[in-house]
C-alpha cells in the first residue's frame, strides 16, 4: 500500500530554517522507517540521513518519529497508520535534513573515560564470576545512539550536562570488578552538570531500544556520588 | 575534549538530595499516617479521645525517651517534608525556566530552614 510520510529537510546552503515536505512510499508490514527513507532518496538522492546496520546494533539511524527519538531500522510503518513526521534528533544541531552533530555527545562520552581503567600488569586473563558479571551487565548494552540525549529535558536545558548514556557507562566501568578507574571518575559524577543535573524524568530509559535503563544508573550514580562526598568530608586529607 | 587535568567542583547537591529523599520517605509514610489517625479516626470516633488526651500526648513528645518522640514527630512530619516540597519546587522552577541560580535556591532551602527552625523551636520551647 502507499503511505505518506513528512522528512523535515534543510540544507544550510539554500534554506532559511527547516521545512517539511511529504513524500508517498511503498509500504507492507516489513517496511521500516529506515526503509522507508532509502524509498524516498531514490526519489530525490539529495535526502541524507545516518545509517549503517539495519538491525539496531551500530545505532547510526536515530531520527524522531511524531516526536519520539526512535531508530529507523527498528521502528515500523505498520505502527503508524495515522502517519508520521520524521525529524531529527532533539537537542543537537542539524547538519543536513536528518543528520545532527553528534559531537557534543561524544565529548560528554569521553569525559567519563568509558573503558576499562586497570594498571596490574601481567599475561593472566581477568576472571569475572557471574555474579560480578550481573553487576554491571545491563548497562553495557549502550550502542551510542544517542535517543537519551534527544530524550533528556534537561539536557535539552543544559547541553553542559554529561547526559543518560555517559553517565551509564560511567557506571557500567564504575561497577565492574576488573576496573580501577573509579576514582578517576568520580569527579565528573559529582560535578553540577554530572549526575545532579538530571531529575529522573526516565524518558532516556523509555527510548532507550537497548534497554540500558540509563535513569536507573545515574539515580545509582547518585547514590554513589553521595557516598563520595560523605567519605570526602571524613578523610582528613580531602584529597577528593 | 577532557584530558583528565582539570577537574569539575564538586556539587552541593548531594546534600539537598539526601534531605529530598528522606522527606520523600516521610512524605510517604508519616504524613498518610498521622493523616489518618489525627485527621480521620480520631475525628470518626475510631480512636478514643482518651489516646490523644493533653497528658498522654504530653508525655509523649516531650517526656518519653527524654522528648525525642517530639523531635523525632516534628522532624518527620514538618522539617523533611519541607525540605522534599521546596527541592522539587527548586527543581520545578528550573525545568519551567522561571528561575534558576542561587537566588532560587536560597530563597527556596532557605525557607525550609526558617520554617523547620520555627518548627523545631515551638517544639523546644
Amino acid at each position: 500500500m502507499t503511505q505518506t510520510i513528512v522528512i523535515a529537510r534543510y540544507n544550510p546552503e539554500q534554506d532559511e530554517k527547516p521545512h517539511h515536505e511529504a513524500y508517498q512510499v511503498q509500504s507492507d508490514d516489513n517496511t521500516s522507517v529506515l526503509d522507508a527513507l532509502q524509498q524516498v532518496q531514490q526519489q530525490d538522492p539529495g535526502l541524507s540521513f545516518r545509517w549503517s546496520c539495519r538491525m539496531a546494533i551500530c545505532g547510526s539511524c536515530g531520527v524522531m518519529v511524531n516526536g519520539v527519538p526512535k531508530l529507523g531500522c527498528q521502528t515500523f510503518l505498520r505502527d503508524y497508520p495515522a502517519g508520521l513526521v520524521i525529524t531529527p534528533l532533539s537537542n543537537f544541531a542539524v547538519e543536513k535534513d536528518l543528520i545532527v552533530n553528534m559531537e557534543p555527545f561524544l565529548e560528554h562520552l569521553s569525559a567519563i573515560k568509558p573503558w576499562l581503567i586497570n594498571t596490574a600488569e601481567g599475561t593472566q586473563p581477568h576472571v569475572q564470576t557471574p555474579k560480578q558479571l550481573a553487576k554491571y551487565q545491563q548497562f553495557a548494552n549502550c550502542i551510542n545512539c544517542g535517543l537519551c540525549y534527544s530524550a533528556c529535558p534537561q539536557f535539552g536545558l543544559n547541553p553542559e550536562f554529561r547526559g543518560p548514556a555517559a553517565l551509564a557507562l560511567a557506571h557500567r566501568y564504575n561497577l565492574d570488578s576488573r576496573d580501577q578507574g573509579k576514582a578517576q571518575r568520580m569527579p565528573e559524577l559529582n560535578a553540577k552538570n554530572g549526575v545532579w543535573t538530571c531529575t529522573f524524568v526516565g524518558f532516556c530509559s523509555e527510548v532507550c531500544p537497548k534497554k540500558v535503563d540509563p535513569a536507573a544508573a545515574i539515580n545509582q550514580g547518585k547514590v554513589e556520588s553521595a557516598k563520595d562526598m560523605i567519605v570526602s568530608v571524613l578523610k582528613p586529607s580531602g584529597a577528593r | 575534549m577532557n584530558n583528565g587535568t582539570k577537574q569539575p567542583k564538586r556539587s552541593d547537591e548531594p546534600i539537598w538530595w539526601a534531605l529530598f529523599s528522606a522527606g520523600g520517605v516521610c512524605f510517604a509514610v508519616v504524613i498518610p499516617g498521622s493523616l489518618l489517625s489525627l485527621a480521620v479516626l480520631y475525628p470518626l470516633g475510631l480512636i478514643s479521645a482518651e489516646m490523644l488526651s493533653y497528658e498522654r500526648v504530653h508525655h509523649m513528645v516531650f517526656e518519653a525517651f527524654f522528648g525525642l518522640g517530639g523531635l523525632a514527630f516534628v522532624g518527620a512530619a514538618i522539617c523533611l517534608p519541607l525540605f522534599h516540597a521546596v527541592h522539587r519546587i527548586h527543581h520545578g522552577l528550573h525545568d519551567l525556566q522561571w528561575a534558576h541560580g542561587p537566588v532560587a535556591k536560597v530563597i527556596c532551602y532557605g525557607a525550609a530552614i526558617l520554617l523547620s527552625a520555627i518548627a523545631l523551636g515551638l517544639w523546644f520551647f
